[in-house]
């Protein structure tokens, strides 16, 4: 016979002000299973659970129902309650009244009284249907995938790996350094952004527990938290690292000029390329889609001119697979196309480039040699206009978010100017000026007072060509006219953009992403580093546009997500997870299709006792299991159940009100 | 549409060569001008088959018994029967190189009053879509209409329409023979059968056939072939296909003009996931 428990929360007023919260546990004390039911100002408090652990005891309850806030707040609070008390901690329901009652209802105190009573009687009537159930152990392979060299990936790598857990880090392109090794200075205190990132970009190829992919690309994921089995593909470089020396005498003569992507095509690169001077590793590859000898045969003048031999055109992609534990996924982010911003002449004036393009140029290493010309004529600009907000928070032609770093490169931008071009002037137009970070303001201000910028509060309408000049006209919002500027180079602010391959991706680990393409982690604020899959984590601008403080912090935090992850042998796991009743089970395998976990596999069973036919049947694999659902309700058979969340228990439930 | 002497030419060759061990087909009952199924296991017996417009059972539910399990089978197959059958072979209750499937270009079947039904008049896939050897030339897939009972239930008021469907299930004896004579109804245990099901379980009242009907209509719903064994079986002579073809309307609406097993390998509208499903009834 089921002997439940009933303990009401206050919760200070949140609860007692609109709930009758005495006549709530009067209501729970009729209800004919439940032998003690008490209220209590706050339940999760020391002497509030030291009741719950009191009474189960002094009168023998085998289920407990606590009405309070959200179980997303105090479940595992009551759960150790529970087991403090050598109780099952999964006999415990939690009726969120808070919530559910409380705050949703607070114009009529009488209806949330009734609802609260009715959501005890529920969960007192799914608490009888309760099993006792015991967290699940799963082994773990302590080593880390991070997916991205970029500075998210290269701190995560090395935070991981100087606690001494292997890492394998995988980058796409030639070299790691991402888009921080294209910044020249950064803000708010005008590091040179490669003096800063070089070293940790050696550190990572020096690292004894770090082993760099490069070039590599990540093909499969399989398995579950702590258990992960990858593929990783490496393309071929048509070079062996292992006798190249990086002397350059290969890209010197190669006679196949390419636009070079990482001077955002203002310069050309050779068709067998290092990246940039400081690249790591600094290996070249070649470039299939462009070097004649791949693709006509005809040319070898780098295998000539090698003279460690280095150069195979008979080189194939390799297919290299690992066990992992946990993976951090930092992909970064892309520019966002102002095309459709016709109205500036993007495409047509040549004078109009992205940010980007203006960081290279004033680069030191840069194309240029860190002047920035204007790329119709090859002159130094003295009127330069920068456009914030090209695509952030413009839902008609862009996307709705802010991209967060604009302001302060945009500033940066002006100071940077101001230093290559002494007698130039800087117009900035803006919407607002969003500085919030240690030192940001101040740095703001800075541009704005040892440059002189003009800023401009409104919104460009309109770009035309006068002349050599460009006219931006646009509006000064404080002083309400329209105003002119003539310009000889127009800078635009370009949005942050998910990467591109973030869907595909996503789709290819298991997690999900929102609908511009960042990928989501498990809660806004609680849980910002983790995805909702177990074992997974998010670092920089992969989960949303962020600063490189921000990314390193948070590429540290994954850092010690995974360390904490590894910090036993194995782990444990919530055991509300789904079971299949084989009997039931006729082997349609709609549930394998439908898990989002790849968590169902099959299995052959005798066809009946002692049998030597066989049939198929569905098998849940315990560790990769979330425990979401999905299955029982696509299960026609009712064959799956979920742990925690059986059929039985929810009928009760349902028939209980 | 007379196929009778072709079907027992395939069916005594694939015999003579052993290349089945069962063949399912059609028979005449003996007594009138109906025909029946027949699973036909020997050579002398091949002379029983026929195939003509009378040949109205969809022959894909006898692949789901102990009979033919594991066994090599040949059978036949109309455009209904043979999509019914592309989702038992996606489903993975049947396996293809354990069958031997003779595909009809059907041209209609006929129902008791000797018309031609209403299912093969509102046909949309009379070829069979999945065979190993057609019979027939092929007249290609038809234009989707909506069934004319569906639309005249359509025009009645919510409580019009409860009133009658609590009339009609009156006479339901919850005898399962629905869902006996349906391919696609294999479960190993069906869940209106199972204790945990307490909505259906209880007295044989009107409350407990209508969540039963209910039930297997829903878990038919994208999957209904518009065969109509189930009615061709029912003995209440309920009209089942009203629930059918009502939530294959819905479907088609909805899920990109989805019908059940047109294409192999193609799962139930419910059972697959596309960035393009409506979304419009989700708060």
């Amino acid at each position: 016979m089921a002997r439940v428990g009933v303990f009401v929360c206050f919760c200070g007023a949140n609860i007692a002000d609109f709930v009758d919260v005495p006549a709530v546990v009067e209501e729970a004390k009729k209800i004919k299973e439940v032998k003690y039911a008490i209220d209590y100002k706050y339940m999760c408090s020391d002497p509030g659970q030291g009741m719950i652990r009191d009474a189960i005891v002094a009168h023998r309850l085998t289920s407990i129902v606590v009405a309070a806030c959200s179980p997303r707040m105090h479940e595992k609070t009551f759960r150790k309650a529970l087991s403090d008390a050598g109780m099952n901690p999964y006999l415990l329901e939690v009726a969120n009244i808070r919530e559910h009652s409380s705050w949703v209802h607070q114009k009529d105190k009488k209806a949330a009284t009734e609802k609260s009573s009715d959501l005890i009687r529920m969960a007192v009537a799914k608490s009888i249907a309760n099993e006792q159930l015991h967290e699940i152990s799963v082994p773990v392979t302590k080593r880390a995938l991070v997916i991205g060299g970029g500075i998210a990936g290269i701190q995560a790598a090395l935070d991981i790996a100087d606690a001494r857990i292997p890492v394998v880090l995988v980058e796409k392109s030639p070299s790691i350094g991402g888009k921080m090794a294209q910044l020249d200075e950064t803000f708010p205190t005008l590091d040179c952004s490669q003096c800063i990132l070089t070293p940790k970009m050696v550190d990572v190829a020096s690292h004894p527990y770090i082993e760099l992919l490069p070039y590599s690309e990540v093909l499969e994921l399989d398995g579950y938290v702590g258990n992960y089995k990858v593929k990783i593909k490496r393309k071929a470089s048509y070079v062996n690292f292992d006798t190249c020396t990086g002397c350059g005498a290969c890209w010197q003569k190669c006679p196949v000029k390419v636009p070079n992507e990482f001077n955002m095509g203002i310069d050309k690169r050779k068709a067998i390329y290092s990246p940039f001077p400081q690249a790591v590793p600094n290996k070249p590859v070649i470039d299939a889609e462009h070097c004649t000898m791949l693709l006509k045969g005809k040319c070898g003048i780098c295998a000539k001119v090698c003279e460690k031999g280095s150069i195979d055109y008979a080189m194939q992609d390799e297919i290299i697979e690992r066990e992992i534990g946990a993976v951090v996924v930092a992909t970064g982010y892309d520019l966002w196309d102002p095309k459709p911003y016709e109205e500036y002449g993007v495409g047509r004036y040549k004078d109009i480039i992205t940010s980007l393009e203006f960081e290279r140029m004033v680069s030191a290493s840069g194309p240029t040699g860190g002047v920035p010309l204007r790329p119709s004529d090859g002159k130094i600009p003295k009127s330069v206009v920068f456009i914030k907000c090209v695509g952030s928070r413009d839902e008609a032609k862009g996307i709705e978010y802010c991209s967060k770093i604009c302001c302060m490169y945009t500033a940066k931008h002006a100071i940077l100017l101001h230093h290559k071009v002494h007698d130039s002037h800087a117009y900035i137009f803006y919407m607002d000026i969003r500085a919030a970070g240690k030192g940001y303001e101040e740095f703001v201000k800075r541009a704005q007072v040892e440059t002189g910028a003009t800023y401009l509060r409104g919104r460009v309408s309109k770009i035309y060509q006068k002349g050599e000049k460009l006219m931006v006209r646009g509006e000064d919002a404080q002083i309400g006219q329209v105003v002119e500027v003539e310009a000889d180079l127009v800078v635009l602010a370009t949005a942050v953009y998910p990467y591109k391959d973030n869907p595909e991706l996503a789709r290819l680990l298991g997690i999900s992403y929102d609908k511009y393409g960042f990928l989501s982690e498990a809660h806004p604020k609680l849980r910002p580093v983790e995805t909702a899959k177990a074992g997974i984590f998010l670092a920089g601008c992969t989960q949303a546009p962020k600063d490189i403080p921000e990314t390193v912090a948070q590429a540290s935090a994954t850092a010690a997500k995974v360390c904490g992850l590894f910090s036993g042998d194995t782990i444990l796991k919530d055991p509300m997870i789904s079971k299949v009743n084989t009997d039931y089970c006729s082997g349609c395998q709609n549930c394998v299709t439908v898990c989002p976990y790849q968590a169902i596999v099959t299995e052959e069973i005798p066809l009946g006792h002692g049998s030597k036919e066989i049939r198929t049947v569905a098998k849940i694999n315990e560790g990769v299991c979330q425990g979401c659902g999905s299955c029982v309700a696509i299960c026609r058979s009712m064959a799956i159940d979920l742990a925690g969340f059986t059929d039985m228990q929810i009928i009760n439930e349902i028939v209980s009100i | 549409m007379d196929y009778t002497k072709q079907i027992q030419d395939i069916a005594g060759r694939l015999f003579s060569e052993n290349k089945i061990d069962v063949f399912i087909g059609y028979r005449n009952t003996g007594f009138d001008e109906n025909q029946v199924p027949v699973l036909i296991n020997q050579y002398k017996d091949v002379d029983q088959l026929l195939f003509t417009d009378k040949s109205v059972f969809n022959l894909a539910n006898y692949l789901k018994y102990e009979h033919t399990r594991n066994k090599r089978v040949g059978l036949v197959v109309k455009g209904c029967d043979s999509r019914a059958l592309n989702l038992m072979l996606t489903e993975k209750q049947v396996k293809r190189e354990n069958l031997y499937v003779v595909g009809i270009a059907c041209k209609g079947v006929v129902d008791e009053t000797g018309e031609m039904a209403q299912n093969c008049i509102e046909c949309v896939m009379p070829d069979a879509v999945i065979f190993d050897e057609m019979l027939g030339t092929p007249s290609g897939r038809r234009e989707y209409q909506e069934n004319a009972d569906v639309r005249e239930l359509d025009g009645k008021t919510l409580t019009e329409r409860q009133e009658y469907f609590e009339e009609v299930f009156e006479s339901c004896i919850r005898c399962n023979a629905c869902r006996h004579s349906c391919p696609l109804c294999y479960c190993a245990k069906c869940c209106i059968d199972q204790e945990t099901a307490t909505l259906f379980q209880g007295a044989n009242t009107t409350s407990s056939a209508f969540h039963a009907l209910m039930t297997w209509s829903l878990h038919l719903a994208g999957r209904c072939v518009d065969c109509r064994n189930c009615e061709k079986a029912c003995p209440s002579h309920l009209p089942l296909h009203l629930l059918h073809k009502q939530n294959e309307k819905v479907i088609y609406g909805n899920f990109q003009e989805h019908l059940a097993g047109m294409i192999e390998e193609d799962r139930g509208a419910f059972y697959k996931y596309s960035l393009s499903d409506p979304d419009d009834f989700i708060m």
